[in-house]
């Protein structure tokens, strides 16, 4: 596959899933942005340009699945630290459901195929 | 051209803020704050700042424009079509609302109405207002003026506006009919301001989806 088409796809991949993997990543503890892109960042491919996590953010919040509020930092300017809400919790989980339900269906027909 | 680490920093924000432009201003706002906020804890962590670190930074953040296509997407945000030319049927409409009905009596304005309402430049707020602000334009003023004269004072019936003003007849004894001219006047004026408005909006939405 074209590296250029296999981004696009990834991208649209992405698009669905990477808000889950936030929340995720907030299900146990509180985190601040650049927190939150760091461990985005340390699994390969989840992220390509992490600014794009900030817009994400602001529509979780918006949508009532985080909530946020600003802590002073002990090494610099207060950061704003996010959290799961109830129905975040409640999202994650269903998706949780979803996902391993269309992971077995692709894998069914993908892996199949391959072998 | 000077490019330290502050000066790139603030050149990326600078062009971030550009690019959201059209996202309502306590998202950009947020989006902004965070994205400046991400960079200087980035920066805090090295221990000795490069122009190369910094810069590594900012691409790790992604090119401004596509953040701010996913902000669009996110928030369901149209991408304004390009500021445009306003199309030569928009201001036909505005010609033909303002003194069609001069040029082709009363059918002229129709004309004006109809490019007005099938054109995508205004809203339909706008559209109700360039029709009804002032039925046949600047033909109903002149028509009331060229009546007035004509009757020369001497007979007198009082005519009604199309707005529903009725024009008082000027007093045959009295020499000037003060509330005849302010009425005709305003006529005057009311389809020049009506026009002068539209022209206005038009350029403020290019290309705005009719309503």
């Amino acid at each position: 596959m074209v590296a250029g088409k296999q981004d696009a796809l990834l991208a649209q991949m992405l698009k669905g899933t990477l808000q889950y993997c936030v929340l995720a990543l907030l299900s146990d503890d509180e985190r601040y942005g650049f927190d939150l892109v760091r461990s985005l960042a340390e699994t390969d491919g989840m992220v390509t340009s992490e600014g794009t996590i900030y817009p994400l953010l602001s529509r979780l919040r918006r949508d009532g699945l985080v909530e946020t509020t600003w802590r002073e930092s002990t090494s610099g300017p207060p950061r704003r630290y996010y959290w799961l809400t109830e129905s975040g919790r409640a999202a994650l989980d269903a998706f949780r459901g979803e996902w391993g339900r269309f992971r077995d269906a692709v894998d069914h027909f993908v892996e199949r195929k391959a072998g | 051209m000077s490019t330290t680490p502050d000066k790139l920093v603030e050149r990326y924000l600078k062009h971030l803020e550009v690019e959201l432009d059209d996202l309502p201003h306590d998202r950009r706002r947020e989006i902004v704050d965070e994205i400046a906020g991400h960079i200087a804890e980035a920066r805090a962590v090295l221990e000795h700042e490069t122009e190369a670190d910094v810069r590594n930074i900012l691409e790790g953040l992604g090119d401004p424009a596509d953040i701010a296509a996913d902000a669009r997407e996110r928030f369901d945000v149209r991408k304004p079509s390009p500021p445009g030319r306003a199309g030569w049927m928009d201001v036909a409409a505005l010609v033909f609302l303002l003194v069609g009905g001069l040029i082709i009596p009363i059918f002229g304005w129709v004309i004006g109405v109809v490019l007005l309402w099938v054109s995508n430049a205004w809203n339909v707020r706008d559209k109700i207002i360039g029709t009804l602000f002032v039925p046949g334009g600047l033909l109903v003023p002149l028509g009331i003026g060229i009546i007035a004269v004509g009757n020369g004072g001497t007979s007198c019936s009082p005519v009604t506006g199309a707005n529903g003003v009725t024009i008082g007849c000027p007093d045959a004894s009295q020499g000037t009919p003060v509330l005849g001219i302010v009425a005709l006047a305003l006529l005057v004026l009311l389809p020049i301001v009506t026009t002068a408005y539209l022209a206005h909006q038009m350029r403020r939405h290019p290309a705005a989806a009719t309503v």
